[in-house]
């Protein structure tokens, strides 16, 4: 396969380049430095600084890497006239292009592969050095949707789509989970996370005891404890096995003890998950997810640099790159200029008084954004870091959609530079 | 079957500036015919437009105007360039790579497959005398090696066209003199070779037919010894004369009414000498 042949050699030349090394370098540097920042107190901080500094530093320098590295190819192939011996050969120019973007993909996939098992390596000897009973904090869950969110008795009141209620009894917030249906093993169990809003005699409050209830719906089974929750942690409660497999229906009921205290609940405010192990597995499949956001600034930097020189290659990927992570920004500052009542004392005097000029130059600037937003790849999408913050299983549905999304641009953009690169000439 | 090697129809071409306005033309309604088996020599002083023909031929550039053939397809066909041979103007080369993994390189692409490339390599790299420096990166060669790996490059699919831009620049007398060998060789392997050269002497040994372009314009064409022939002239190379013997032959030549133009020892050209010293030492 000369796809292959073009892949490899365009591999072979980025990792004989100083960048690359100089790249790999500094990055295990930045790795060990999240060692050392100072966190809070929290027993898991270092983790999930460890965690934040690779997704989001380490991965931000490598993807910055790449395209340097892939936004030169091309063009220095060009300016050096060394393309010249393979368009001299039977290789069609489409198969030049895919034979590039194949070459960086891997060379992406090599770096993520060392960076992430260094990574995990750090992340492995940084748990192993917590205290007892915060160890698995390196965890994958399975969310079960609430089926059904309910009062029973008398609510208090209800502040912006909040029901709050009082304690002794008077009124009893039930959260039914209906389809509870998992096999736990020895290392595997399902677990409550409550996060209701406390008050105390109308104040705010430290903490307050709480008392929940767990019930198999159809068995009679159940239990019942006295908790201490916290105002801004949520609680996490180990749901007990037993009940779960009498019946996969389950209830799970919260008042507050004290007649002087209140909890203000919403339908999300009880989750219940299944915790297994795989955190391994769910960071490899976060590695993937990371992989297509590579792959996708790889194939629009080759498509720049089929017509770009080099620099401004590298330039507009750049620009993508970042208009593509503050798209929702963009057009939240659009909203800014438009309802400028809503924060009137951010914005400059300009934007308070706005003039005819200023409104329509606005609209403009709006619809060009728009079409933007349209055009533009929207980066955010690519997010994987928040599910393993929050220790919660990659939906296999977010990576098909992470991949049909890069895919559709992969077709677009190739489209685009075959059009491009067969009309080019090389002088 | 078209039989030609190499055919254009008014081929044109003239560059673009960067606001795509045109300069001046490159080449302008070029005609050739190369037949198969030949060794044709492109002539023309510098900017003449030889680079902007070969480009042209294979698809670097695209014509203004007219069209190409190569070995009777469409010169913008994919499958006959696999059975054609390059070597650019310059060295146009990957330098991070060593002479056996750029040869592997370009067999590849050429869909050679692995146990034919790996005895072409060797034999290639041999051929061109580069067997002791195969393992050093491009980056530290001379231009003259430079050239003979470009040269390698060329013959790697064993080609039945074979193009030469200014193949001997940069190559040392030895190296001329092998690519001159070189060459005969193909012909008698009945390959074709069109050579681009400003190098008269050269071209002149070695070559069937020849063109000569000036400022895009194909000026003449045909075979070198018709065009080069002085019918009313005659040589002789006589060895072992004596000097009384040579007066008596030009006192026979002037009674006949011969018109004796010169008469001297022939000097043997530095190249000669070169390769003599050179290869004696070695
Ligand atoms: N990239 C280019 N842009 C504009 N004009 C060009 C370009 N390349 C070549 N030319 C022009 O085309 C003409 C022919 O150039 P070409 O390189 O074909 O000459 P050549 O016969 O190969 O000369 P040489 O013997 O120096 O190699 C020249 O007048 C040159 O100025
Ligand atoms: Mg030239």
């Amino acid at each position: 396969m000369v796809i292959l042949t073009i892949a490899h050699h365009t591999l072979r030349e980025a990792i004989r380049k100083r960048v690359f090394y100089v790249l790999i370098g500094l990055c295990i540097l930045i790795t060990f430095i999240s060692l050392v920042i100072p966190t809070t107190d929290e027993p898991n901080a270092r983790i999930k600084i460890i965690l934040v500094v690779f997704f989001q530093v380490v991965v931000l320098l490598c993807i910055i890497g790449v395209i340097l590295i892939s936004a030169l190819s091309l063009p220095s192939e060009i300016e050096d006239k060394t393309i010249y011996s393979i368009l001299s050969k039977p290789i069609s120019k489409l198969s030049i292009i895919i034979g590039k973007i194949i070459g960086f993909a891997l060379l992406s996939a090599l770096i993520l592969a060392i960076l992430g098992a260094l990574n995990i390596i750090i992340l492995q000897q940084a748990v192993v050095r917590l205290p007892e009973g915060c160890k698995d904090i390196l965890k994958a869950r399975n969310e079960f949707t609430v089926s059904k969110f309910d009062i029973q008795g008398k609510l208090h009141h209800i502040r912006e789509g909040t029901v709050w209620i009082e304690g002794g009894r008077t009124g009893i917030a039930v959260w039914n989970f209906s389809h509870v249906c998992e096999k736990p093993d020895s290392k595997s169990y399902f677990e409550a996370e409550l996060s209701p809003k406390i008050e105390s005699t109308g104040k705010f409050a430290d903490s307050i005891p709480l008392v929940v209830r767990l019930e198999g719906v159809g068995s009679d089974h159940y239990r019942t404890e006295v908790i201490s929750i916290k105002a801004d942690e949520p609680f996490l409660l180990k749901l007990d096995t037993g009940i779960i497999q009498k019946s996969s229906n389950i209830n799970i009921s919260l008042f507050p003890l004290n007649t002087t205290d209140h909890i203000g609940v919403t339908a999300d405010d009880v989750k219940v998950f299944f915790v297994k192990k795989g955190f391994l597995l769910n960071y490899i499949k976060a590695g993937i997810i990371t992989f297509l956001k590579f792959l996708l600034i790889v194939i629009i930097t080759v498509m720049g640099s089929t017509y770009l020189s080099a620099p401004v290659s590298i330039v507009s990927s750049l620009i993508v790159f970042l208009c593509g992570h503050i798209l929702d920004f963009i057009k939240d500052f659009s909203f800014l200029i438009q309802y400028q009542g809503v924060h009137e004392h951010a914005l400059p005097t300009v934007m308070r008084k706005p003039g005819v000029f200023f409104v329509y130059l606005d609209s403009c600037m709006k619809k060009i954004l728009e079409w933007f937003s349209v055009v533009l790849p929207d980066f955010n999408r690519y997010d994987s870091l928040e599910f393993l913050l929050k220790g919660i299983n990659i939906p296999l549905k977010t990576i098909v959609i992470s991949f049909g999304y890069t895919a559709l641009y992969a077709v677009i953009c190739l489209f685009i530079s075959f059009f491009v690169f067969k009309r080019r000439e090389f002088l | 079957m078209d039989n030609s090697a190499v055919r254009t129809e008014n081929l044109t071409k003239v560059y673009k500036d960067f606001w795509r306005r045109k300069t001046v033309p490159a080449l302008i309604n070029l005609n050739l015919n190369i037949e198969r088996g030949e060794i044709f020599g492109l002539l023309g002083p510098n900017g003449s437009g030889k680079t902007t023909t070969v480009k042209l031929l294979l698809g670097l550039l695209h014509p203004t105007n007219g069209k190409s053939w190569l070995l009777g397809c469409p010169s913008d066909d994919l499958k006959v360039k696999g059975r054609i041979g390059f070597l650019p103007e310059e060295s146009y080369l990957y330098k991070f790579l060593n002479a056996e993994e750029i040869l592997d390189f370009y067999g590849k692409l050429f869909r050679i497959p692995r146990k034919e490339r790996k005895i072409r390599i060797d034999a290639l790299i041999h051929n061109v005398g580069l067997n002791i420096h195969r393992k050093r990166p491009l980056s530290q060669y001379s231009k003259g090696m430079l050239r003979r790996i470009g040269l390698a490059q060329a013959i790697i699919n064993n080609p039945e066209l074979i193009i030469l831009d200014e193949p001997t620049s940069g190559l040392d007398p030895i190296g001329n003199h092998e690519i001159k060998d070189l060459i005969i060789e193909f012909k008698n392997q009945g390959k074709t070779v069109v050579l681009c050269s400003h190098l008269l002497a050269d071209v002149q040994s070695i070559c069937n037919r020849i063109a000569i372009i000036n400022k895009g314009v194909l000026q003449i064409t045909g075979n070198v010894r018709d065009l080069l022939s002085q019918k009313d002239v005659i040589e002789f190379l006589v060895k072992n004369l004596s000097h009384h013997d040579t007066h008596a032959v030009e006192a026979f030549i002037r009674s006949r009414n011969g018109n004796i133009v010169s008469v001297n020892h022939p000097v043997s050209t530095l190249e000669e000498l070169f390769v003599n010293i050179v290869q004696g030492r070695r």
